[in-house]
């Protein structure tokens, strides 16, 4: 059976796709899937860095599309976690160097390797994002919860609609407090604006930047709440769709009811 | 009696075109001899001007001759435009009313310009309507509408509307929930209100040359018409 391919995207940048992807990849691989992340964000690539690997890259994906090398050759392979494989960007190229019809015809040889095929999508929607939906099976949008993200995820939903792509939302960065004092928006209007089904949400996690700077895998770190929220998802994305999406809020204000129960009166 | 006292031949402009009244029982030479007067005294502003020969008859076809004579005349003396005789009044009018009223056979009347559509409007997509506009769904903040007449949103207005465009100050907005980006009703523009609660349909149209927004249930413009009319 070929496997599937699912592109992340956002719109805007700085969401946290390349993290989610590299995240997502992780844990799918994790769970025993072999699992490709392509970056395909030509000319700015990042995805190498956030899993460590920038010092293994030889080939790239424009090489792949040009004919100067195998795809196994230019598929670099994660030393901590088996089954998971990084095809990166090329960081000196133009993204016009790929066409949609060089994705389509790349992807279809990835799916016959891997089960799960993931492109990180460069934010826009230029070129990158035209060769990254081009070839996709499945979308999840990322969005945080802010007013400017909520339109870009918005205008991506559309386009993604347009190619027939049923996009998944992933709320990313909640920050539980200024949800509660009313300072950020909730992962409910962001819902209510873009009206897709939630995938995940996942809480502001300093560990996040400790990750993405070393190259760890999030999901190997300890305790980290956006690494459980993206093994959750990678669970959801596999054969358990029907995984409660669990909400950092009510989480909270069940502790916090707890909490006052036993707190000192004053 | 009456057209003796009259003078044989009376000038007038009426919109963009010369009203030329002519007593259609005196000879053709003397009438031409009475159309140099007036049309000398118009000198330059005979060129090219539309000219409509009224014989003052009920029944302008027996004139035809006639009218086509003093066309061709006034053409080669005073380079005049189109010569036409009066085209009969509009009986229109009177069958409109009567359609108005009767509301019931409006559907034999009337086709409908309007757009109605269903779904989400998303950011970065564009709608435009040649007359009312429909939306049941939502439109999400980005998103712009555009309609010749009303727009009415079944759902959350939150993008850009633009209703009566060109210049159609009467048309109104109207949405379940109302806190849009920007509104704009015929030539008039304003910015959304933060403030707004959303939490009951409102609509704005044009007051004194202003947006206004009201609540709709309380301020509902129709009630007042005397009868149902199509809008």
């Amino acid at each position: 059976m070929d496997g599937k391919v699912i592109v992340v995207t956002s719109g805007k940048g700085g969401v946290g796709k390349t993290t989610i992807t590299a995240s997502l990849g992780a844990a799918l691989a994790v769970q025993g899937k072999r699992v490709a992340i392509v970056d395909m964000d030509i000319g700015l690539r990042n995805l190498d860095v956030v899993m460590g690997l920038e010092n293994r890259i030889v080939f790239n994906i424009v090489d792949i599309i040009k004919g100067k090398c195998k795809i196994k050759q230019a598929a670099i392979k994660d030393r901590r976690i088996d089954n998971l494989y990084l095809i990166p960007a090329s960081q000196s190229d133009d993204k016009d160097v790929i066409k949609p019809e060089n994705m389509v015809w790349l992807t279809n040889k990835l799916r016959k390797e891997f089960d799960v095929t993931l492109l990180d999508c460069p934010a826009g929607i230029e070129q990158g994002f035209k060769n990254s939906i081009a070839a996709a099976d499945e979308a999840l949008v990322v969005c945080t919860p802010e007013v400017s993200a909520v339109r870009d995820a918005d205008r991506i939903i559309g386009l993604l609609y347009a190619q027939s792509i049923t996009p998944k939302l992933i709320v990313n960065r909640i920050v539980p407090k200024m949800v509660e004092n009313g300072d950020m928006l909730s992962h409910e209007d962001v819902v209510d604006v873009l009206s897709i089904d939630l995938i995940g949400l996942i809480e502001m996690d300093e560990k996040v930047v400790v990750a993405t700077n070393t190259g760890t895998p999030l999901i190997l770190q300890d305790d980290s709440k956006a690494g459980m929220a993206l093994q959750r998802i990678a669970l959801r994305l596999d054969g358990h769709p029907d995984l409660p999406v669990e909400n950092p809020m009510i989480q909270k204000s069940f502790w916090k009811k707890i909490g006052s129960k036993f707190s000192r009166k004053n | 009696m009456n057209q003796n006292q009259d003078p044989p031949v009376r000038l007038k402009g009426v919109g963009d075109s010369l009203w030329v009244s002519v007593d259609p029982t005196l000879p053709v030479e003397q009438l031409k001899t009475e159309l140099n007067k007036p049309f000398e005294r118009l000198k330059h502003l005979a060129i090219n001007a539309r000219v409509i020969i009224d014989t003052g008859t009920e029944d302008q076809d027996s004139h035809d001759r006639l009218i086509a004579d003093l066309g061709s005349y006034l053409k080669a003396q005073f380079q005049v435009g189109h010569v036409t005789k009066p085209t009969p009044p509009k009986r229109s009018v009177n069958r409109n009313r009567i359609r108005q009223q009767d509301m019931g056979n409006a559907w034999h009347h009337y086709r409908n310009d309007g757009l109605i559509i269903a779904g989400r409007v998303r950011s970065g997509q564009k709608i435009q309507a040649r007359k009312h506009l429909v939306i049941l769904g939502d439109l999400n903040p980005g998103a712009e509408v555009i309609a010749g007449g009303d727009i009415i949103i079944l759902g959350c207005l939150q993008g850009k509307a633009s209703a009566g465009q060109p210049d159609n100050e009467d048309a109104i907005i109207m949405a379940l929930e109302f806190r849009p980006t920007q509104i704009q009703i015929g030539g008039f523009v304003a910015a959304g209100i933060a403030g707004s609660s959303g939490s009951y349909p409102e609509f704005a149209s044009v007051e004194n040359s202003a947006i206004v927004v009201d609540d709709y249930k309380k301020e509902n413009p129709f009630r007042r018409l005397a009868w149902p009319e199509v809008r």
